[in-house]
């Protein structure tokens, strides 16, 4: 078998080399095209003009030919029918496509219902959850995170239930449509190294991170009284007001000051003082999402953050 | 005939500008698969970027695509081309000075836009990224090759030009044309400017370089290589001199339409996203014409695939040619394009070609070439199989992994939940590629290693070929002290 092919293709070779030699031995045999090659790419060749005939192709004095191809859609009542174009392809998929439909039809719903209504239809919230994850993994991850954990110090944690603007869904809503910008004065000025000192040790007593001293309560008369003035913000108590976007100091959450990584009171110290000597300025600017987001999306929005954390 | 006969080749041929660009060959590719493993592994581990602006992967990218296209790719077309056209007019070299000047000027070219990409000078131009200033030297380098391969051509003692010059000859001229137009620009300083279109006039320009840089650059230009090497090694005829003709004139003319399919679902008009659609499946079989013409240039002498690790490279490439000539046509349709447009199904595909065709050639061409240019035997034949065999388990583990995250993540994309909406968040998709990114890099580091291997083969064969050499002449100088 193997010597019959070897004498055929030797007899071949005598017979089809184009009678050319380069280099000493480069030749070519001049076998007939294959014809399953030649087919195939008259086939394509058929395919090409099908292909050219239904959609657009070659341009044609000032304009090209169209194909005969159409697209139909219906936008609101009217019907359209268009030769084929990719921008007509996509008002279709927006208005007839399967997924932009169901949405659209629950987007509809909830324009219509508030967030007690919203709260109690699990279908409804099962969407909110849906549309939640998308707009947060695309909007909101690059601060607070991929989980809505935070940065320590440059983004709020959303997923504890510390709300420094309110943790109802009408607050939060609040916060996404208008923004929010956290401002502390800085007291580096107003105040002397020493009561500086005393501060950050009575705010550390605020959530048992310090016991009690005589540099404690030299700082709460700094905090409660108009040496300091901090009372003005977060209260006699420490526990700020929401109105003011003011941290609660007794709850053990951090958000500016890093506490709870510091191994030592001096460390701890340090932190708090320094927050306190140059205030919190331009760092804590949440911007506002109402020009980037529908007002369904911010509701819906708002769910999700709510049932992120401990919503309010 | 009679006269190469009469002359050593040594003597006949201009040899010396070809063993530098074959050395440059070696080290570019060495240098740039070295820098794409590096970013591989960036991709998988961002904190490899250690911070430092020119280390990132923005700036490493370009680096690594142009130093192994245009490094390596270029350095062997060079060192091939001017072999190729010697031999095959059976005439010298034309204007040896302006020879050496291709080689100082490509390879000045070549390192100097590494440097300028990591100092953060780039056109931003894909594949074309040389800064206005380096664009006029490689003009000037460029337009002496083509004088050389002209003029050689021209002087060539033969009666008909070989078939692997008319693809050499179409590779220098178009990409001559295609570097002039796409980098129309106006500086404004000696290290930016501007382009000369503007908006999706300029990405169609751009794209229309871009793919043509892969039809003439990549794909022309070593399908010359490959008509040269393939007959030359299985010391059989070409298969058809009809195909051959036929799959030339059709792939010249149908590559220069098609750059329109990296752009659809954009802003380019609808008509131009259709024809290089179309253009597209019409290049499926003239590029195959190629690699029958290759692959069955061995039909009789198919037991040298057992015995010879050079043919081995030189056939598999013609296969992966094959495989990525049938992805590309596929991918360029409209609807498949939109799953795998903006995923790592691009890199893939355009690594089975570049690892698979581009880099399995050169390497079969180069261990080819290696002996006859320094006149010796390669070190070993075993160490061929050991890099054939690291290369092709590197090329599969590369394009599975990238099949694998291309289509993983074009479904993602546009993966909807039962409300209507997207199912995933792109940084899911993200944390998603981790894996095969991963695995990627494994299949990079096969490739590489396969390289080194072929580095040490290539200096040993030297380190051999100048202690023969010295043994030689110590008799030479025994004799005659005899005498």
């Amino acid at each position: 078998m193997m010597n019959e092919k070897t004498t055929k293709q030797q007899k071949s070779t005598a017979v089809q080399t184009t009678g050319h030699a380069w280099d000493g031995d480069l030749q070519e045999f001049n076998n007939p095209l294959p014809r399953w090659w030649l087919w195939s790419f008259y086939a394509t060749v058929v395919f090409a003009l099908i292909y050219w005939l239904l959609y657009p192709s070659w341009p044609w004095r000032d304009s090209w030919l169209h194909g005969l191809k159409t697209v139909t859609f219906t936008v609101g009542k009217e019907k359209v029918t268009t030769d084929w174009n990719t921008r007509a392809v996509l008002i279709q998929e927006l208005e007839e496509g399967r997924s932009a439909t169901v949405q659209r039809e629950f987007m509809e719903k909830i324009a219509k219902v508030d967030f007690g209504e919203i709260q109690k239809n699990p279908e409804m919230l099962a969407f909110a959850r849906s549309v939640g994850k998308g707009l947060f993994g695309t909007n909101c991850a690059a601060c607070h995170g991929r989980g809505g954990q935070g940065v320590v110090g440059l983004y709020p944690n959303l997923t504890d239930d510390d709300w420094l603007w309110g943790g109802s869904m009408e607050k939060i809503q609040e916060t996404l449509t208008n923004g929010r910008n956290g401002f502390m004065p800085a007291f580096g000025e107003t105040l002397n190294p020493q009561q500086l000192d005393d501060v950050a040790t009575y705010v550390l007593t605020l959530s048992a991170e310090a016991p009690q001293s005589e540099a404690s309560d030299r700082g709460r008369e700094l905090f409660q009284g108009y040496g300091g003035g901090c009372y003005a913000c977060h209260g006699k108590d420490g526990k700020g007001q929401q109105s003011l976007g003011s941290a609660n100091l007794t709850d053990r959450i951090w958000t500016i000051a890093n506490v709870p990584e510091k191994q030592t009171l001096e460390d701890k110290k340090a932190a708090v003082k320094q927050v306190i000597a140059n205030g919190v300025q331009n760092r804590r600017v949440m911007p506002a999402w109402k020009d980037r987001m529908s007002p369904n999306e911010i509701k819906l929005m708002a769910v999700y953050l709510h049932q992120l954390g401990g919503g309010q | 005939m009679a006269q190469s006969v009469t002359l050593p080749s040594e003597q006949q041929y201009n040899y010396e500008v070809i063993r530098k660009f074959t050395i440059m060959a070696v080290v570019w590719g060495v240098i740039g698969m070295c820098v794409g493993l590096y970013i591989a592994l960036e991709l998988a581990f961002p904190h490899l970027n250690l911070d430092l602006p020119w280390l990132t992967f923005g700036r490493l990218r370009p680096v690594h695509t142009t130093l192994v296209i245009f490094g390596f790719g270029g350095s062997v077309l060079f060192a091939t081309s001017y072999y190729v056209v010697q031999r095959t007019c059976q005439a010298r070299l034309a204007f040896p000075l302006l020879a050496e000047f291709t080689f100082w000027g490509w390879t000045a070219g070549v390192g100097l836009g590494a440097l300028s990409y990591m100092a953060g000078i780039t056109q931003g131009r894909e594949y074309a990224e040389f800064e206005w200033p380096l664009d006029i030297a490689i003009t000037l380098v460029w337009v002496s090759y083509l004088s050389i391969y002209v003029a050689t051509l021209l002087r060539r003692n033969q009666p008909h030009i070989y078939v692997a010059n008319w693809f050499y000859l179409a590779f220098i001229l178009t990409v001559a044309i295609l570097h002039i137009f796409n980098n129309l620009a106006v500086p404004v300083s000696l290290t930016k400017s501007y382009s000369l279109f503007s908006g999706v006039q300029d990405a169609m320009t751009q794209w229309w370089y871009g793919h043509n840089a892969v039809g003439f650059f990549l794909t022309a230009a070593f399908l010359g290589m490959m008509y040269y090497f393939v007959p030359k090694q299985a010391g059989r005829p070409i298969y058809s001199y009809r195909l051959s003709i036929i799959h030339f004139w059709a792939l010249i003319f149908l590559y220069m339409w098609a750059g329109g399919h990296h752009l659809h679902w954009t802003a380019l008009p609808d008509w131009v996203s259709t024809l290089s659609a179309t253009f597209s499946i019409l290049l499926l079989l003239p590029s195959w014409g190629g690699m029958i013409n290759g692959i069955m240039t061995l039909s009789g002498a198919w037991d040298k695939l057992r015995s010879d690790p050079i043919m081995l490279f030189l056939i598999t490439s013609l296969s992966f040619y094959g495989m990525s000539t049938f992805e590309g046509p596929l991918m360029s349709l409209k609807s498949v394009n939109a799953l795998s447009h903006y995923t790592d199904w691009t890199i893939g595909h355009v690594h089975s070609g570049a690892l698979g065709w581009v880099a399995l050639v050169s390497f079969g061409s180069i261990y080819h070439l290696f002996p006859r240019l320094f006149n010796t035997r390669l070190y070993s034949q075993t160490l061929i199989y050991v890099h054939f065999w690291l290369a092709t388990i590197g090329i599969v583990l590369y394009i599975t992994a990238m099949w694998v995250a291309g289509i993983g993540q074009g479904l993602m994309l546009r993966g909807f939940d039962q409300y209507g909406n997207l199912a995933y968040t792109f940084t899911e998709t993200v944390e998603f590629l981790h894996t095969p990114y991963v695995w990627r890099a494994i299949g990079g580091a096969f490739f590489v290693v396969g390289v080194f291997v072929m580095v040490y083969n290539l200096v040993m064969t030297l380190v051999a070929a100048r202690r023969e050499e010295a043994a030689l002449q110590a008799k030479l100088a025994a004799k005659l002290a005899r005498a």
